[in-house]
């Protein structure tokens, strides 16, 4: 692809890895190049780096599609998710699942990520649900706001809580700090 | 693709009320220094072919990346001094200053010196400003651009240097150039590649971020001659300088100035340097506007000073917005929006 292609999204191959482009500001000085200075995310590793590439100079698009798939289990050191329409399924080291295996439950959908037809990551939503199965009980009558407490989702990942939290009870979680959001009344 | 690019700008009434006034004042300006006011076409044959701006097709014909080519053409033809205020398109160039479809004020003045040519760009900005309610910008200042290269980057450059001499001194500086063309078979499609990049590089790097810290108006002038583009070479204390300018105010690039170069034979030959620096970098063949040349060798251009100067950003500045589209008045645009 020709630079002036490059766009919010774009998804880029660069010395073999997959970056999506996450910023992106063109600048062009007089009568000279033009400069498409970009924020570009490995789609692996999740590392952003700053690039800026000029005017006449040639890109290579990365392969990369997104598949939606459900979560089936893991053996600790991999996860297997699968197709719910074709069945097919694959297996994503622990290493690339990282901390989202704390909010992975039973049968959750998830954005798998392809490149080069290979799974090479995983995107879930911002906001999962899950159940209290441990926590200390509430001491009546502290109703300060800001006092939490230690409790345990059914995946058992360790949680800060209100006091009021009971066990039975589901919250909603923020994936991408791990923190406590509100309760979800049924 | 078509959006609302409403963005968080500007109230609709007032960007209307703006334009209104802008454009009046632009035009009572101009003529009242004795110019003429002109429409010319907006699709044209041939565009004035630049390394790095591609036009949008609109067969058989592009549409102008600026009105120059037929203005120039009226001016060989006895129009006298003229002006317009015109559509002109560039494309893929989109971002909080660059749109691909913009207004270009451009004007010719008949034997005027550029000195003159850059108190209009001066003069023409205050009616903006004006026109805006915003104070005008006071005292402008003008400087060569090889003494702002040599203020930058702590030692300066002579002008006169080839591609790969100015490659290795631009490296040397922490500006390693970064464009096909440095290796042209043709030493005058390596030089004028060489010193777009360097230019490019440097600008960016150094002379942006100067101009927005000392803010106000500031024109740069006395381009290396590799950098002539369509002005004149003419000796400046010793050494060959293109004769033009570029304005800026607040640090956002204005206007781009220059003394007409005459000579068809020498026209001829940047317009093939610039195809050739095109072909390296592996950007479309466009076609030589053999009608502009052929009024040049037939009719003659006379002696005359034009300036381009963008409207969009003018206005951008004359009521402190930061991108274009906050004083746009475009509802919707057709094209990419997604800078």
């Amino acid at each position: 692809m020709d630079v002036s292609d490059l766009r919010k999204n774009a998804k880029l191959e660069i010395d073999g890895q997959p970056y999506v482009v996450v910023d992106f500001q063109f600048v062009k000085p007089g009568k000279g190049q033009g400069l498409y200075k970009c924020k570009i995310k490995n789609m692996i590793t999740g590392a952003v780096l700053d690039r800026t590439w000029r005017s006449g100079e040639r890109l290579e698009a990365a392969n990369v599609e997104s598949r939606k798939m459900q979560y089936l289990y893991s053996t600790g050191e991999s996860f297997t998710f699968m197709d719910s329409e074709t069945f097919e399924q694959v297996e994503l080291a622990a290493d690339i699942v990282g901390s989202d295996a704390n909010f992975l439950l039973d049968n959750l959908d998830c954005d798998i990520l392809f490149y080069n037809e290979r799974p090479v990551g995983l995107s879930m939503s911002s906001h999962v649900v899950m159940e209290i199965v441990e926590a200390e009980p509430g001491v009546k009558g502290d109703t300060a706001t800001g006092v939490t407490k230690q409790a345990k989702v059914s995946t058992g990942y360790e949680i800060q809580v209100p006091l009021f939290i009971k066990v039975g009870e589901r919250v909603k979680i923020d994936t991408r700090t791990g923190a406590y959001v509100e309760r979800v009344n049924n | 693709m078509t959006s609302d690019r409403s963005g968080d700008g500007l109230p609709w009434g007032e960007r209307v009320a703006l334009w209104d006034a802008a454009l009046d004042s632009v035009r009572r300006y101009l003529r009242a220094e004795g110019m003429r006011e002109v429409s010319t076409p907006v699709r044209v044959a041939g565009v004035a072919v630049e390394p790095f701006i591609e036009p949008l097709t609109a067969p058989p014909g592009y549409l102008a990346t600026s009105p120059e080519m037929v203005m120039k053409r009226l001016l060989c033809r006895g129009s006298g001094s003229i002006f317009q205020v015109s559509h002109v398109f560039r494309a893929s160039e989109v971002g909080a200053h660059h749109s691909e479809e913009f207004h270009l004020i451009e004007w010719y003045r008949l034997g005027a010196p550029l000195a003159v040519a850059r108190g209009d760009v001066e003069s023409l900005v205050d009616a903006a400003f004006a026109a805006a309610g915003r104070a005008p910008v006071g005292s402008w200042s003008t400087f060569g651009v090889l003494e702002l290269i040599e203020r930058t980057l702590g030692c300066g450059l002579r002008g006169d240097e080839g591609a790969e001499e100015l490659a290795l001194e631009s490296a040397r500086r922490g500006l390693p150039l970064r464009v096909a063309g440095l290796d042209d078979p043709s030493p005058e499609v390596r030089r004028l590649a060489a010193w777009t990049a360097f230019i490019s590089e440097w600008s960016d790097a150094h002379l942006d971020p100067w101009l927005e810290r000392r803010g106000g108006g500031v024109h740069v002038c006395d381009f290396p001659p590799a950098l002539a583009a369509l002005s004149e070479i003419r000796e400046v204390d010793g050494r060959a300088s293109a004769a033009r300018f570029e304005s800026f105010v607040d640090g956002v690039e204005l206007a781009n100035g220059y003394q007409e170069l005459r000579d068809p034979a020498e026209q001829a030959a940047r317009f093939a340097a610039v195809a050739g620096l095109r072909r390296a970098h592996g950007a479309p063949v466009l076609p030589v506007d053999e009608g502009f040349l052929a009024d040049l060798r037939g009719f003659g251009l006379p002696a005359c000073a034009g300036v381009a100067l963008g409207l969009d950003r003018l206005l951008m500045l004359a009521v402190g917005a930061t991108r274009l589209e906050q004083v746009s008045t475009a509802l919707s645009v057709a094209g990419r929006l997604d800078a």
